[in-house]
């Protein structure tokens, strides 16, 4: 019966297309997730016909679950039972972090969530500055289809590495004494504008987080640009999110959740220590969550899809209406008043039922229910570039986009007492999870789970990997007599949908940054004094062979500048890096003498002043010897 | 490589047992002295064949730790066949089989084959548990009873066939409802053509198999 339906519709939307070729290149939404709980049909037109295409990538489970085998493969997909699957070895994972999954309750063969981490470095290839050492975490959520999600998986982070590789130099410190042999952060890359030369303020945050949005959009042209080459891909959301130069950024598209949890150090805590009287679970109160991340359904992103569907009404094609109705219609209220609210109206106001309004609205359904076209709950992500709504065979693409939704938390601004043992609670611990979880779990409940755990466990090495566990096994729920998944506290409905879980101890990641710091110090002083003997050997060179009798002025001076210099670094090390790292500033070229007044007591500005407005201010004694010593240096080079 | 049947059975007993070198040792035939704990569950399979019949046994091998009993308690679900494993140098283990066999009997499908096994038969200056106690035990609770070594791989092979044996006479005699997948045993593909198989492998058949109507 289902074929038949499925070949009466095949027929209705595309009566000219051959039969349908092989396997491989249909879906049929078996009620996916994500996608309305009805046959629903995907066609690639034009394809060349029977020979199923290959799959880019075979399907696996993440690596670091060393699920190695099909045996393994197989029984992890029990969908009978739903294993929880968590890292064999713990160490897989930076800093204990936690992961668990379970398969869904049988409406896809496979898991079709996947996670992937990368711990990578971007290094100036002259090797000029400090590595700079970043940490990603992805979770993808797919539907129809386990494509997307694995190619997500396998490749999203090579894009973003080859995306902050790009921006390098903007990202990596500036080396910030002017006698380490001046600009060598202005003059690494001539080819590359210093930002100096920017005509808007460009912040390091802003970089980062272009990184990541256009990697987005590089993922999803990837996926489109495969789609010929290998087996429908499907779809699916992307939930990343970055540790780099103590700062955290999370990057969203679709209706996956980063949650940061975190739990005030009350003092009723500390009371009921000492007193251990009966008292309510502190963990009530003091747990809250910090939500990362916005959902993009087609409830929560109403507005821009019927912008989209305003802007361009041929997209709905004859099918669908860009309106909204307090009541359904029905074609025997036609000439009736109806309420109603049309394109991104946020109010209700009346009109006269006509025919159109008897289409499908373009958002149907509330919630967790809500559909656009009819066929897609949620909005945002990679793929899904041969999506067709369900009975109309409308192209469902161009309301999507792979835009994330990115935020970002300092990790240095943190404020967290030592005493009070608090790290996870003041910095946090942030769950990434695919709507498997979200579905029948509250961001408080989470909040709530994640401390009550860890306070369980307050040693174990698994820890997370124990949070990450509970927090799916209470969404899997259990499985009564009748077949039904229910959670175990009440005799609600459990997710019947893929659960993927990621629990990230972010306080390590502050640690990381300060150790990081620290040795970039420790290598800049050591740099700088190498630059120093060399500047120094230079100059005598130079200087000897040039005007010997200038020479002996130059060595008591430049003696005397390294003074100078040492004193300004040791003074406000922090100011010169907020001032330098933070902002990479950058304003129009005619106020650039303001800028360089505003930035006199800045010794990177200094630099890049002197460098660029040489011929301007070459005459004071100090400028004159700079130049001759760049002149050297230069000279040396070439040789 | 096809199976007339697929017998699903769970590992369980106290953490420290040897589980998992019982299991390294049946599918690998090996022993690793050293075994990071488990946490959760890990997969093993191999092929063995019983009355001329290729049987393809998928072993759950789970944590036996306390904090993870709740999880490991929705295993025993869909299981054909369980070893309960203790201890013979460590007492405490023998005494906990009580909590165990109550533990899997609530959870599990009435027909499932337990097998005891007291393992470490190797250590036997060390023995704190006698091999007629375990007898008695299973004796009483109509278990199955073996000593192994999963270090010397005594009885190892055994544990595990006799296991199946006892499944797959259940299976001649009609106990075991073998269309419920449910009740731990899948029949192979030399009897159903259409088993699904993993997506790659049987080409594009795997992935259009979700279970629609």
């Amino acid at each position: 019966m289902f074929s038949n339906i499925k070949e009466r519709f095949i027929s209705a939307i595309a009566p000219d297309l051959p039969p349908l070729p092989g396997a491989g290149e249909r879906r049929i939404g078996a009620g996916s997730g994500h996608l309305h709980n009805s046959p629903h049909q995907r066609l690639r037109f034009g394809g060349s016909g029977s020979q199923p295409l290959p799959d880019k990538f075979p399907y696996a489970r993440p690596p670091f679950l060393q699920l190695l085998t099909a045996d393994e493969l197989r029984a992890s997909a029990d969908h009978n039972v739903r294993p929880i699957i968590v890292p064999r070895d713990i160490n897989l994972l930076p800093w204990g972090t936690g992961y668990a999954e379970c398969v869904n309750s049988g409406k896809s063969e496979w898991n079709e969530d996947q996670g992937a981490f990368c711990r990578q470095v971007l290094s100036d290839p002259e090797h000029k500055h400090p590595d700079l050492p970043y940490t990603y975490f992805g979770i993808f959520d797919g539907h129809a289809g386990y494509g997307a999600a694995l190619a997500a998986s396998h490749q999203f982070h090579h894009i973003l590495h080859e995306k902050l590789v790009d921006c390098l130099e903007l990202l990596l410190p500036r080396d910030v004494d002017p006698s380490s042999g001046g600009g060598d952060g202005i003059q690494l890359n001539p080819t590359f504008p210093h930002p100096i030369y920017f005509q808007r303020r460009v912040t390091k945050d802003e970089l980062i987080i272009g990184a990541l949005e256009s990697a987005f959009f590089n993922m999803d042209s990837l996926i489109a640009q495969d789609n010929d080459r290998y087996r429908d891909a499907g779809g699916c959301t992307a939930c990343v999110s970055l540790f780099i130069d103590g700062k955290m950024y999370v990057a969203n598209a679709g209706d996956s959740r980063a949650v940061l949890c975190q739990r005030r150090a009350t003092p009723d805590r500390q009371q009921t220590d000492t007193h251990s009287s009966i008292e309510p679970d502190p963990l009530e109160v003091s747990c809250y969550p910090v939500p990362f991340s916005a959902d993009h359904t087609p409830e929560t992103e109403r507005e821009r899809l019927l912008n989209v569907a305003r802007l361009k009404p041929q997209l709905m094609g004859q099918h669908y209406v860009a309106m909204e109705y307090a009541k359904r219609p029905h074609i025997k209220d036609m000439g009736q008043r109806i309420l109603c609210r049309q394109g991104t109206m946020r109010g209700w106001t009346y009109k006269t039922l006509t025919r159109e309004d008897l289409r499908m609205p373009v958002v149907n359904g509330e919630g967790k229910r809500s559909r656009l076209l009819g066929t897609l709950g949620v909005t945002r992500g990679f793929g899904d570039h041969d999506l067709l709504a369900i009975n109309t065979g409308i192209q469902i693409k161009p309301f999507l986009t792979p835009h994330p939704d990115v935020r970002q938390r300092d990790l240095t601004q943190v404020v967290c007492i030592s005493d009070e043992d608090n790290r996870d609670g003041d910095y946090g611990v942030l769950v990434m999870a695919t709507d498997g979880l979200w579905d029948v779990s509250e961001n408080e409940g989470v909040a709530r789970i994640v401390f009550q755990t860890l306070s369980k466990y307050p040693t174990e090495k698994h820890r997370y990997t124990m949070v990450a566990q509970e927090l799916v096994a209470r969404a899997r729920g259990k499985i009564n007599d009748s077949g039904h998944w229910r959670l175990a506290d009440s005799k609600a409905a459990a997710t019947v949908d893929d659960i993927s879980v990621i629990v990230i101890p972010v306080s390590q990641y502050y640690k990381e940054h300060v150790e990081w710091t620290q040795n970039y110090k420790r290598d800049l002083e050591h740099r700088r004094r190498q630059a120093q003997a060399n500047m120094a050997q230079e100059a005598v060179t130079v200087l000897n062979g040039v005007m010997a009798e200038e020479a002996q002025v130059v060595e008591e001076e430049e003696e005397g500048e390294v003074v100078v210099h040492e004193a300004r670094t040791s003074q406000k090390p922090q100011q010169v890096e907020d001032g330098v790292d933070e902002t990479l500033v950058v304003e129009l070229a005619p106020s650039l003498e303001q800028v360089q007044l505003k930035d006199k007591d800045s010794a990177a500005f200094d630099i890049g002043k002197k460098d660029n407005d040489k011929d301007k201010e070459a005459s004071t004694t100090r400028q004159h010897l700079q130049q001759q010593f760049q002149k050297g240096r230069k000279g040396k080079g070439k040789h | 490589m096809s199976y007339a049947y697929l017998f699903k059975y769970i590992i369980i007993g106290d953490t420290g047992v040897g589980k998992s070198c019982l299991l390294l040792q049946f599918t690998d035939k090996r022993f690793q002295p050293v075994h990071d704990l488990t946490i959760g569950v890990e997969f093993g399979a191999r092929m063995i064949t019983i009355d001329g019949k290729q049987i393809k046994l998928q072993i759950w091998d789970t944590a036996g730790q306390e904090a993870f009993r709740s999880i490991t308690r929705s295993y025993y679900r869909g299981a054909a066949g369980a070893l309960l494993v203790y201890d013979i140098t460590r007492r405490e283990t023998f005494n906990h089989l009580t909590t165990w066999l109550e533990d899997a009997r609530q959870h599990s499908n009435s027909n499932m084959v337990i097998m005891l096994i007291g393992n470490k038969s190797d250590l036997d200056s060390r023995r704190e548990v006698k091999k007629e106690e375990g007898e008695a035990f299973a004796r009483e609770h109509g278990l199955v009873f073996m000593e192994t070594s999963a270090r010397t791989a005594a009885n190892v092979e055994e544990a595990f066939i006799n296991t199946a044996k006892e499944i797959y006479e259940k299976i001649q005699e009609g106990v075991f409802d073998i269309n419920n997948e449910a009740n731990g045993i899948k029949i192979g593909q030399q009897h159903s053509p259409t088993n699904p198989s993993l997506p790659g492998a049987g080409g594009a058949a795997g992935a259009a198999n979700g279970g629609c109507c």
